[in-house]
């Protein structure tokens, strides 16, 4: 549960970077669509994951964190390929 | 909080839902079971619309409908508007996405017989649903005015001239206008932004009043599970995931894959390129270019697209009885198999082969050895996991099993060879009607059939041979033997 927890934390906090990335963004650089485009889907997909995790919790089931944690990373790496695209 | 505050806020809670009724379960509830991405694929293509209502709407701030103008206008929105070139690939991927998934919800519905009693309208007002998606993928191809766009369009529109005169030139008008290209433009325009989503919302409408109505499908499979979930907040919180998901999906492929605008449409450069459809019409294209189609048969291929689609439509009532079950349905599960690798192998056909016409030997061989191939291992894997799955743990049946194995690859064999023989035939006569008799389409026409033949005596002769084993036919033909002498 604490596990959970603290994994629902990060997303909400990756959510949060990807937002503050999202609108510090130059629109008229043609470079910053790309980086629009991958900030927002971070952005889309952490919510999907905190929704899913509600989703469980709510019905009583466990969530795997092994694949939280994944999909966590995941979006990290996708975040980072944002800020550092060229 | 205060108790006062609380007690306050529970009243104009109470207040509010006294007037909008808020806490009345309005939408019914939905079975744990539909909580599957497959069971939300009509849903997605809905997502897919919404992205482009928004997309697209932002486009029109900019757009300019007129052939001196749509270029131009599209290229500003691509270099000057702030993220232009993303909305552009956003709006053209989410259309892509659009037609596929609601392709996926047609097949899937299929197989799971979705289309039988009570959802027989429903599957009829998606199939139209599905029409006008593809009517926005031709009127907005169209838009941008490219050499591309342009060519194929015309192609497209080229057509109406095939259909007899008296809806031809209505048609036309209703199309194209009288006025040339700037009507036409105006007209495709007008139909993509105004009509046809006014008749999709309309049409969604009746369609989402019918699930409401009627439900959910349930399973085919034994096991129901009868748990129902509330479609507040739990379902929505579902179908925001999953609209999430797809959203991402969108944007990170048009972040890898950036629309590339393509030339403006001038009549010399139209003259210097091969006109070819978007992706979703390389199938029909592919038809339309086999060599018996071409020029005074046109109107065939037209009406045998056209039969395609009408057979679609109809299906609730072609496959109407029996079981929803798939291991129940071999035959018109085998016959959906055949579908989609038909429509499968046509498009990749047609796109690398544009502007070829097809030789309709090719044409026959090509198509008949898909729904050969595609035949054989689906009636094969359903005798040999349906046939297993019926009788588990049976090693005494093995041998025959294995016989029967071998019975029904060479029945499928065979409704394979007399296919292609059937086409054979048919095409040589389609041929030898509108071209002439010459001695290559005489001699194709006699082959066909004289195959067909073979084959018709060859399953007689497997008839017989399978009924060695079971007796079952010579039971049949002496019962109507005895009603027949009863009769004497």
């Amino acid at each position: 549960m604490e596990m959970n927890k603290s994994l629902l934390s990060l997303l909400v906090c990756l959510q949060l970077i990807s937002t503050t990335f999202l609108w510090s963004l130059d629109a008229s650089d043609v470079v910053s669509e790309v980086k629009f485009a991958i900030f927002l889907a971070v952005d889309l997909l952490c919510f999907a994951m905190v929704a899913y995790s509600y989703r469980k919790l709510k019905g009583g089931l466990l969530i795997s964190p092994r694949w939280m944690l994944l999909g966590s990373l995941g979006l990290v790496v996708l975040l980072f390929s944002g800020l550092f695209f060229p | 909080m205060t108790k006062e505050s609380h007690t306050k806020t529970s009243r104009l809670a109470k207040w509010l839902d006294t007037r909008l009724g808020l806490s009345y379960p309005l939408l019914r509830p939905v079975p744990a079971y539909a909580i599957n991405p497959f069971y939300w694929l009509g849903a997605l293509p809905v997502v897919a619309f919404l992205i482009q209502g928004i997309t697209g709407a932002i486009m029109m701030l900019y757009y300019v409908p007129s052939p001196n103008a749509a270029y131009t206008s599209t290229q500003y929105i691509f270099d000057r508007v702030y993220y232009g070139r993303f909305l552009e690939t956003v709006h053209l991927y989410t259309a892509y996405a659009m037609i596929m998934l609601a392709f996926m919800h047609m097949m899937r519905d299929y197989f799971v017989s979705a289309h039988k009693k009570p959802r027989e309208v429903m599957w009829v007002v998606g199939m139209i649903m599905g029409f006008v998606t593809l009517g926005f993928g031709f009127t907005g191809y169209l838009l941008p005015w490219t050499v591309v766009s342009k060519s194929a369009t015309d192609v497209g529109v080229g057509m109406i001239d095939a259909l007899p005169p008296q809806i031809s030139s209505l048609v036309s008008f209703l199309v194209i206008g009288a006025g040339g290209e700037a009507t036409e433009l105006l007209r495709f325009y007008d139909v993509h932004v105004v009509v046809l989503p006014a008749v999709l919302l309309a049409l969604l409408t009746i369609k989402l009043y019918m699930l409401e109505v009627h439900g959910i499908s349930e399973p085919t499979g034994s096991k129901k599970d009868t748990k129902q979930i509330a479609i507040f907040p739990d379902v929505t919180i579902y179908l925001m995931e999953l609209a999430a998901m797809f959203g991402a999906a969108m944007l990170l492929i048009s972040a890898v894959f950036p629309l590339v605008l393509p030339a403006p449409y001038t009549p010399a450069l139209a003259s210097q390129s091969i006109p070819q459809p978007d992706w979703y019409f390389l199938w029909v294209y592919q038809i339309l270019k086999i060599s018996v189609f071409e020029g005074p048969g046109l109107p065939l291929a037209l009406g045998m697209v056209t039969l395609i689609f009408i057979l679609l439509v109809l299906l609730p009532f072609i496959d109407r009885g029996g079981s929803r079950a798939m291991p129940q349905r071999p035959i018109f599960v085998t016959f959906g198999l055949i579908f989609i690798g038909e429509i499968i192998v046509l498009a990749v056909w047609g796109l690398l082969t544009p502007g070829q016409i097809i030789p309709i030997g090719q044409a026959v061989l090509v198509l008949g050895g898909t729904a050969l191939v595609i035949g054989v291992i689906s009636v094969t894997a359903f005798h040999f996991f349906v046939g297993r799955s019926k009788h588990p743990g049976s090693s005494k049946n093995m041998t025959a099993k294995l016989n029967a194995l071998g019975t029904t690859a060479a029945f499928a064999i065979i409704v394979s060879v007399g296919a292609l023989a059937i086409g054979t035939s048919l095409s040589s006569f389609v041929h030898i009607i509108l071209n002439g008799a010459d001695f290559i389409s005489v001699v194709t026409f006699v082959l066909g059939l004289s195959t067909l033949a073979i084959m018709i005596v060859a399953s007689l002769f497997l008839l017989y041979m399978s009924d060695r084993t079971t007796g079952r036919l010579r039971m049949r033909i002496t019962f109507f033997e005895r009603i027949a002498r009863s009769w004497k």
